[in-house]
């Protein structure tokens, strides 16, 4: 049992490829078959053409930070010691965006347009989590 | 000008009678008690008798608020038309959409849109440990994520607003303006929960709830109930009151283009990012009412949280992309100026009845009896909401 007490990903049909991936440290996103396009988050059918046929599909893992916030009130007690902290999107070089972290750039150094590139975080022996930092 | 939606129900139905509840911000009552009181309330404001109500439109429903099965049974109605939406503030133009609908296709005579919320009783259920919301595939509508710690709708606006700080180099200063403004608002208008004026500077050493948001940028988390009747425009002619005809409406936007709290294009979520301008299709409120955005005397909208007063006016086209913080500035939006807005406080200062207070304060508008309040001679108010509903409303 760890003693990682946050909420962790509800694992789903659609999701469970996505999530099997970060535990090998490759962050893979739906690529569709069909039209090329990418897609997150996960699922059946590519939104642009309806195909069913994708593959889970790594990508660079390299983005930019499109907006952040910067969390003061305690809504959820297992994020209470880390109060003031950020949360930020990253639109990926493939177009897609992710909800994440930055691992190693303090709040008041965070801005609309940082590269960043993806790392990933073992928070249970079962569940990584991928998160950013700036891009080296 | 011939659209099928213009010929059928432009003011073809009507608000008879709205009520509301004691406002609080403890918890001194049930959901339903209050729900009790503000549909009462409507009925003696609309001369109307509990037995011509044969239909319920709920917004809020259990544990926030009442579900339409209990209520209907609590207050004796024998109902032949119910709708309830999902609980979100985000479906008063909706709701009251239903309503309109429903008393239209003959479905329903008189529809009591009720909405009683208790907030102060369901803390946790709000962006804490109780709000599942979040843990939806793939995420929450306010882009919740409590993997990450993004757990609340308050994020959401501040996502957005964030950007567009970024994007058009507005200030949490200029943004002050709106919850300045409901405040003066709210100053007139005994039921208003905050009656103390609200500064520029207290609002910028007021602490942040999700940075770029302070706290008089976040509504007030309250307890409250209101009730709305609709009927036909034939039946509310009848009435006790004037009727406020139901003029012109547009329903919610949703798609990939489409996050709830930020405009098209802006690029949170899965949002594409491009210039926004509104088409004829998002303007269909004004066509279907007959009206154009000029005829309009004041414009209410769902403000939660200060940014999304920003994001209606360019939804709707009062000012471009971008231009909004600077716009409200110089009392623009308030009582007296050019648009007024949420001239009972709103969210922001009345009380969070979900929204349905503001509907409550147009009918009162369009009747001529909001004192120290009113806007002179108001004859056309519009609810809009940045998610791009609306309903046009005419005396």
């Amino acid at each position: 049992m760890s003693g990682y007490g946050k909420p962790l990903p509800r694992i789903t049909p659609d999701n469970q490829d996505f999530w099997e991936a970060v535990r090998r440290h490759e962050l893979r996103l739906q690529r569709c078959q069909e039209c090329g396009r990418f897609r997150y988050p996960p699922s059946p059918v590519c939104p642009d053409c309806l195909s069913e046929r994708f593959a889970w599909t790594q990508v660079t893992g390299r983005g930019t930070v499109t907006t952040w916030v910067v969390v003061h009130k305690p809504y959820f007690p297992s994020f209470a010691d880390e109060i003031p902290y950020h949360v930020v999107q990253v639109e990926l070089e493939e177009g897609p965006r992710l909800t994440a972290n930055l691992v190693d750039v303090p709040n008041e150094k965070i801005r609309v347009g940082l590269p960043v590139e993806v790392v990933f975080d073992d928070v249970t022996p079962e569940v990584t989590l991928p998160r950013f930092r700036r891009a080296r | 000008m011939t659209d099928a939606a213009t010929r059928t129900i432009r003011d073809r139905t009507a608000i008879a009678g709205v009520g509301v509840s004691r406002f609080s911000l403890r918890a001194e009552s049930s959901p339903m008690e209050l729900a009790v009181q503000a549909f009462k309330a409507a009925l003696a404001d609309a001369g109307l008798d509990r037995d011509a109500v044969d239909g319920v439109a709920i917004n809020i429903g259990w544990p926030l608020g009442v579900d339409y099965d209990r209520f209907a049974e609590v207050v004796g109605l024998r109902l032949r038309f119910a709708d309830q939406t999902w609980t979100h503030g985000r479906f008063v133009g909706p709701s009251l959409q239903h309503a309109a609908m429903a008393v239209a296709s003959g479905l329903a005579t008189c529809v009591a849109c009720v909405c009683a919320v208790s907030f102060t009783q369901q803390r946790g259920l709000l962006g804490g440990p109780g709000d599942f919301e979040g843990t939806r595939e793939e995420g929450g509508t306010h882009e919740e994520n409590p993997v990450y710690g993004l757990t609340a709708p308050a994020a959401g606006a501040a996502l957005s607003f964030r950007r567009y700080m970024a994007l058009y180099g507005a200030t949490s200063a200029q943004l002050a303006a709106v919850p300045i403004t409901f405040r003066r608002h709210a100053l007139l208008n005994p039921q208003a929960l905050m009656q103390k004026p609200l500064t520029l500077e207290a609002h910028q050493r007021s602490r942040w709830i999700v940075e770029p948001l302070h706290l008089y940028d976040c509504c007030v988390v309250s307890d409250g109930a209101a009730c709305v009747l609709v009927t036909t425009a034939e039946r509310a002619r009848d009435g006790a009151r004037p009727p406020v005809l139901l003029a012109g409406m547009q329903g919610m936007r949703a798609g990939r283009d489409e996050f709830l709290f930020g405009l098209p294009g802006l690029g949170i979520g899965k949002q594409r990012r491009f210039r926004y301008t509104p088409t004829d299709d998002e303007l269909l409120v004004y066509r279907m009412a007959g009206v154009t955005r000029q005829d309009v005397d004041g414009l209410y909208t769902y403000d939660a949280f200060s940014p999304l007063v920003l994001f209606v006016l360019e939804r709707f086209g009062f000012c471009g992309l971008g231009e909004a913080a600077a716009w409200v500035q110089d009392g623009r939006i308030g009582l007296g100026g050019a648009l007024p807005m949420n001239t009972s406080g709103g969210l922001l200062s009345e009380a969070h009845v979900s929204g349905w207070n503001s509907i409550v304060e147009i009918v009162r508008q369009l009747r001529g009896e909001c004192g120290t309040r009113q806007v002179e001679g108001a004859r056309v108010m519009q609810w809009a909401t940045a998610w791009g509903d609306s309903l046009v409303f005419r005396r």
